[in-house]
């Protein structure tokens, strides 16, 4: 066995661990064999225990004072603020009425999203709808949603310059990986909570994105003629 | 501790400003520090961490007690970065490197040894050079003190990614602080 092959102990070992403790543990104890003659994996224990006794000291940077009156403040903003605007920058009108409007109705998932925003008050606004949200798994909300916001943000691709949507597209990809990811453990896995909480922070991670791309597409100029007609269709 | 983050929620959730002030200043300085390392200015961090708050503040709806307050509100928080330096690193020119850049640090060449011991600031500036990527797992595992497990779950990735990156991190600073 080589140095590489033992990577993952090697950073076990800088952590504690030690075969003494782990009886079973036969590769921890191969590694502590492969240690006592090897220079170079010395070094990297004493150079990496270094780094990381000098890191647990780092010290911490305080908050300014005014941090809370700043976040008492934008809670006290977003709660007298329409539900479908939880954006923390200006929208453009148009914009944030299509995918508003994509949300209502392509979603229980406004139902979902209205309860994630406002929870104070918004359950009240969406049960009026005439769906039953607690019968649909919150994945179909945030995939119709997803499907949605998608078709409005193609539409609305042309107006952003190349690089932007090579970036944004690049973005999607990961958000699409994570989501493929988190199901994939899902499927092993259906109680995982963290694997359940992964996806659905990717869910609403690609949500904010999409938005983030209809609101970006506006700031570039007018709104197309398909985002404009795409946005009265969805009205 | 479970039950004492869930009753906080609850309160929270029930519109008690106190009870959100009180987890505020239960984890801002420590989520704080973390941001400014994540990003490298104290300005930026504090308009993001009100971001990351304000999130909470809604999603807190959705917490269910599966982690503690400390952990889910850490989830939020490097997401919120990650995704803050994925759109700085947009607006830059392509030239930066990438979050999941695969590149090893570590020279070839025998060099010095690591000082024993290392200034605060030398450290500082190195954590700072690192990708995206390695630096959250190194921050949140020799810095914060998070196991591999609990950091899978706050990034979002699984413990053997975890330790690659928390071990390119390592190779990385060793290279920048042994002269």
């Amino acid at each position: 066995m080589n140095c590489e092959s033992y990577e993952d102990l090697l950073g076990d070992y800088v952590d504690g661990a030690r075969a003494t403790d782990r009886p079973g543990d036969e590769r921890l104890g191969a590694f502590e064999r492969h240690l006592a003659g090897c220079a170079r994996c010395q070094a990297l224990v004493a150079d990496f225990t270094s780094l990381r006794d000098a890191a647990s000291t780092l010290g911490d940077h305080a908050p300014p004072q005014r941090l809370w009156t700043r976040i008492a403040a934008s809670i006290e903003e977003e709660q007298r603020r329409p539900w479908w605007r939880p954006l923390g920058h200006a929208v453009p009108a148009w914009a944030a009425v299509a995918a508003a409007a994509a949300l209502v109705l392509l979603i229980g998932g406004a139902t979902w999203l209205a309860w994630r925003h406002e929870p104070a008050q918004a359950p009240q606004q969406a049960v009026s709808a005439p769906t039953e949200p607690e019968a649909i798994p919150v994945e179909q909300h945030y995939e119709a949603a997803i499907a949605g916001l998608q078709q409005l943000a193609d539409s609305q691709n042309a107006s952003l310059d190349p690089e932007t949507r090579a970036v944004l597209k690049e973005n999607l990809a990961v958000l699409d990986r994570a989501i493929s990811e988190s199901r994939a453990a899902l499927a092993d896995e259906p109680e995982n909570a963290l694997a359940q909480a992964s996806l659905l922070d990717a869910l609403d991670t690609k949500v904010a994105l999409l938005q983030d791309t209809v609101a970006l597409a506006a700031d570039e100029g007018n709104p197309s003629d398909e985002a404009a007609a795409a946005a009265k269709e969805l009205n | 501790m479970r039950t004492a983050d869930l009753e906080l929620a609850a309160r929270c959730r029930a519109g008690d400003a106190d009870a959100f002030e009180e987890l505020y200043r239960q984890h801002a300085r420590r989520l704080f520090s973390l941001v400014v390392r994540m990003v490298g200015s104290a300005d930026e961090a504090e308009d993001l961490l009100q971001e990351v708050f304000l999130q909470a503040h809604r999603k807190l709806a959705g917490f269910r007690g599966e982690s503690t307050l400390g952990t889910w509100l850490y989830r939020l928080t490097m997401n919120h970065c990650l995704d803050h330096l994925r759109g700085r690193q947009a607006k830059m020119s392509r030239a930066t490197d990438s979050l999941d850049d695969e590149e090893s640090a570590e020279p070839m060449a025998p060099a010095p040894a690591v000082p024993a011991a290392i200034s605060r600031m030398d450290l500082e500036k190195a954590i700072a050079s690192l990708p995206p990527g390695s630096r959250a797992a190194f921050l949140l595992h020799d810095v914060e003190g998070f196991e591999h497990r609990e950091i899978a779950g706050i990034l979002g990735v699984s413990e053997g990614t975890s330790k690659s990156q928390v071990h390119k991190a390592r190779l990385k600073l060793r290279a920048l602080l042994r002269r």
